[in-house]
Order: C-alpha cells, then sequence, then structure tokens
C-alpha cells in the first residue's frame, strides 16, 4: 500500500442549527473544503458521506451540488462512527492506488428530533424495554466506580477538562466552562451521570481531503501522513461481557498502532469518543493511554489536559464540541490534521506530531458498539 | 378494552409463582443465547437447543433512568442481570439503582404503559434481605 495523507480539512461549526439540513451541513465543509484546496471537481476520483440520520443518497446530494458527479460515490451508516467510515473507505481507495484524490465528509442534524435522548431506531429486546444510550453508559459507569474504587468526581472532572478545551474552540457547540459543581449541580439524566456528562445533541458537518503523496505536492495546504486506518465491528454475544473493557477499541487500537508501527506512548494528542464522561476514561484504558483501572487517576491529575502526558480531546471532545453523529469521525481528523500542521490556533498542543482519533458507533444489542474506528497521523 | 402487551412474552415461562426466561445452547461451541435462536451467533452450528433458566440472577450492573421514554415513566430502574450464562436487562427495583452483585429473582410487571395499555415484561427483585 502507498502512502495516503490529509492535505485539507473544513467543519461546518457544530450547535444548534435547526434550519440546516444535514445535506446543507455536508455541502458547507465540502464547499469550504474545496475553496481551501483549491481542488476542482474533476480531479476527485471519489466520494464518500457518512450520516447516521441525514437519508438516502447523502452523499451524492451533497457532492453534485460542487460538481462531483457522475464519479463512484457512497453514503456511508455505521452509526457514530459513519464519517470516520468514510474516511476509511478513502483511505482505502488511495492507499491501493485505486484513486487519486478522494473527498470524505459527514453531516447530521439531529436538531429536528427534538430534545431528549436520541431515539434508538433498531427494534432489540432491550429497546422495547426503555434503553437509551445515557443508561447503558450510566451501567458502564457504575460498574467501572464499582471495580476500581473510581470516585464519581473523576467523572466530573473529564467534563470540566473537555468544556475547558472546547472553550477555545469556535468550531463546538459549547463554547463555555464549567465547575466541578456546576456538573454535580446538573440535572440527573441516569444515575451516576448527570446532564453536564452527557453531550449534546448537535448539527454539524466535517471534510477532509485524502490524497496521494503527488497530489499533496500540488496543493497550497500542507499535508499530513494517515499512518493507519482501522475499522472493527463489535462481537456480538449476549453472555458475561466486561463492560469495563470496551474490547472493540482495544482491538481497533491493536491493529492500527501494528500499522502505524507505534505505541500508545508516542501518541502526542486523541481525539476519542467521550459522548459521556466514563467513555473517556474506558476508551483511553483500551487505546493504551492508562493502565487497567487507571484512568480516573489520570484524569483526575490532569495526564490527560492540553499540556498534560497526552492531551485527550484537545478540541473539547464529544461533550464539548457536539455529537452530530455521522459528523464527529470526521471532524475529528479535522481536528488532528490542524493541531499536527500547526493551524489549531488556540487549542494548539504544541510539537504535536503523532495524533489519533478514535469514534466508536452505537449502542446495539448484544454489543457494547456496533462499529470502531481509529486512525492514526502523523506529521511527515 | 384494554391490550396487555409482553415484551419478549413468547420467551418467559410461567409456573405459578415461578418465572424463568428461554434461553439457547448451542451444543457445538457452549455458547447461550437470549433471546433464543436457530443458529449459534458464535459458530454458526444449528446444533442448538432451548432450555429454561433458573429463576434468580445477579445484578451486573444498574442505573435510574432519569430521562428516557415517556412510556416507561421516569424514573425507572434497568439493570443487567446475570442469569445462568446469559445477560439481560430488565426493570425493577424502586428508588435507587441496584448495586453489583445484588442476587435478584425473576417476577413479571408492568414496565411501562402506552395509549393502548399496560406493558409487561420479566421484572427483578431483590431476594430477601439484598438491597
Ligand atoms: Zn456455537
Amino acid at each position: 500500500m502507498r502512502p495516503v495523507y490529509v492535505a485539507g480539512a473544513a467543519v461546518h461549526p457544530f450547535g444548534k442549527h435547526p434550519g440546516i439540513k444535514a445535506a446543507d451541513l455536508g455541502y458547507a465543509a465540502v464547499r469550504d473544503l474545496l475553496a481551501r484546496t483549491g481542488i476542482t471537481p474533476e480531479q476527485v476520483d471519489a466520494g464518500f458521506g457518512g450520516s447516521t440520520y441525514g437519508g438516502s443518497l447523502l452523499a451524492q446530494r451533497v457532492l453534485q451540488r460542487v460538481g462531483v458527479s457522475g464519479q463512484p460515490v457512497y453514503t456511508v451508516e455505521n452509526a457514530c462512527a459513519s464519517g470516520a467510515a468514510a474516511v476509511h473507505l478513502g483511505w482505502q481507495l488511495v492507499a491501493t492506488g485505486q484513486a487519486d484524490c478522494v473527498v470524505a465528509f459527514g453531516a447530521d442534524n439531529l436538531t429536528g428530533f427534538g430534545g431528549g435522548t436520541l431515539p434508538l431506531t433498531t427494534g432489540d429486546i432491550e429497546i422495547e424495554q426503555g434503553m437509551v444510550m445515557p443508561a447503558a453508559y450510566a451501567m458502564r459507569a457504575q460498574r467501572y466506580l464499582h471495580d476500581f474504587g473510581a470516585a464519581p468526581e473523576a467523572l466530573s472532572a473529564v467534563s470540566v477538562k473537555n468544556r475547558r478545551n472546547g472553550a477555545a474552540n469556535p468550531r463546538a457547540h459549547f463554547q463555555g466552562e464549567v465547575s466541578p459543581a456546576d456538573v454535580a449541580g446538573s440535572r440527573p439524566i441516569a444515575d451516576p451521570l448527570r446532564l453536564l456528562h452527557c453531550c449534546p445533541n448537535s448539527d454539524g458537518g466535517a471534510a477532509v481531503l485524502l490524497c496521494s503523496a503527488e497530489i499533496a505536492a500540488q496543493l497550497p495546504t500542507p499535508a499530513v501522513r494517515i499512518r493507519a486506518s482501522a475499522v472493527r465491528s463489535g462481537r456480538f454475544h449476549t453472555g458475561y461481557r466486561d463492560m469495563t473493557w470496551p474490547e472493540i477499541t482495544a482491538r481497533t487500537a491493536k491493529a492500527a498502532y501494528a500499522m502505524a508501527g507505534l505505541a500508545p506512548s508516542d501518541v502526542d494528542i486523541v481525539e476519542l469518543h467521550d459522548a459521556f464522561a466514563i467513555a473517556e476514561l474506558l476508551h483511553a484504558e483500551a487505546l493504551g493511554l492508562a493502565d487497567r483501572g487507571q484512568a480516573h487517576k489520570a484524569i483526575v491529575a490532569g495526564e490527560f489536559d492540553r499540556d498534560g502526558r497526552v492531551a485527550v480531546s484537545p478540541s473539547g471532545g464529544l461533550l464539548s464540541r457536539g455529537h452530530p453523529v455521522g459528523a464527529t469521525g470526521a471532524t475529528q481528523i479535522c481536528e488532528a490534521y490542524w493541531q499536527l500542521t500547526g493551524q489549531a490556533g488556540d487549542l494548539q498542543v504544541p510539537g504535536a506530531e503523532v495524533a489519533l482519533t478514535h469514534v466508536t458507533g452505537g449502542g446495539i444489542f448484544g454489543v457494547d458498539n456496533g462499529a470502531c474506528a481509529v486512525h492514526i497521523l502523523t506529521t511527515d | 378494552m384494554t391490550t396487555v402487551e409482553t415484551v419478549g412474552g413468547e420467551w418467559i415461562r410461567r409456573d405459578g409463582d415461578n418465572v424463568t426466561l428461554t434461553i439457547t445452547r448451542c451444543h457445538a461451541c457452549d455458547a447461550r443465547w437470549f433471546p433464543p435462536r436457530d443458529v449459534c451467533s458464535h459458530c454458526a452450528s444449528t446444533d442448538v437447543h432451548d432450555e429454561p433458566t433458573g429463576d434468580r440472577g445477579v445484578v451486573y450492573a444498574s442505573t435510574v433512568v432519569r430521562a428516557g421514554p415517556a412510556a416507561y415513566r421516569p424514573p425507572y430502574v434497568l439493570s443487567y442481570v446475570d442469569i445462568d450464562g446469559v445477560r439481560v436487562l430488565a426493570h425493577g427495583g424502586t428508588g435507587e439503582a441496584f448495586a453489583p452483585g445484588t442476587p435478584v429473582r425473576l417476577g413479571i410487571g408492568e414496565i411501562g404503559r402506552t395509549d393502548a395499555g399496560p406493558l409487561m415484561s420479566y421484572v427483578i427483585t431483590a431476594e430477601d434481605g439484598a438491597r
């Protein structure tokens, strides 16, 4: 396989955009991406668009508006990992020499559902019993606190850190800091999780340009290399699985580290799937950023701060940036791109050379998550 | 007229006060499945058969859902319960979450209510003396 580069990134700011459809959010990001890179429609060999709620043929509806029409185009649905899956498929085409230049994006608009917990649509027995995503993560949180003697304050420390990071991110849904007392005093959602332990349902779009070395060299924008792109599905069973160990993340990350020839200790910044505060602790351990059962100590000690041992979600993560599900994986790549090219502004982690992005998709019956994607990007 | 819908009703076995669930055991790999199935989802063997669980389990994790679908009338307690090789989700209890490790007993109860009437399913109660 040949090297694949990210040579451009663009995001439609996340937030509540009730009047803007998913296709319009994706279009805004893709139009901006082409403007920034100067790529013409004829240069685009293929397009992939990730979305969960954006409707049929979203990728076509977005890309045809900027002249990418006639080429192979796919709309990808992998729940919260849809955007990252779109990037992965684009990476495959470039890595295998089937394409030189691919647009990959993600977009979703969740405002249309109104407030409250996201509707789960797969109709399995747990959903028929009233299962909602916060409840699944709440039970994982209860068991984690129980097994490792962690205090609920560790969960709040995740929210405080990520809201602090997001306060400096102009693309984030929430751009204000919160205190531990704010988190502890927010409305209970599913014990022990409170409102500020949960990411918001947001609207947004994000797009990246994936290309060969030859194309990257011709563009005015800097490029970073994708060292690894891995996607895995959840292992289905209805037995006694350990819900404090997201093995899908561990398995996907192991494949990505092997592909990149890098170890967790090499990583400078991580954008991970903190849909709920407990998720940062679980996934940080599964990604090898902390020892098993120790992430709750690492977060409290500031090891995941922007100036800590490893910067976890310097963009603010899902807790601050928001979670328009299909757009999340793509926007993580954008944030990593800006970090590695020194364009992250107030979010910049000085000297960042290795970035890892991680997103898991969907709570469906019998698996902790239906899909997981891990990307590792480097400055060269 | 009120319709009673029972979630998972086809897999609930009731014998007086004794409530158990139907699970599938695979003879090729010994995996166990709930809800039951005709092909093992681990090894794809069709050498499977259905059998009943016992009527008691142990809570793996639990939460009080305070924001959720109105039909289930939040707050409601949800728990993952380990029973004879399968982990099932169940309503039950009141007020607060069960502690991990709590021994519980299966029963049948109302888990919600829709315009059509009550929504029934298997539920759990703490065994005597357990909390
Ligand atoms: Zn089997």
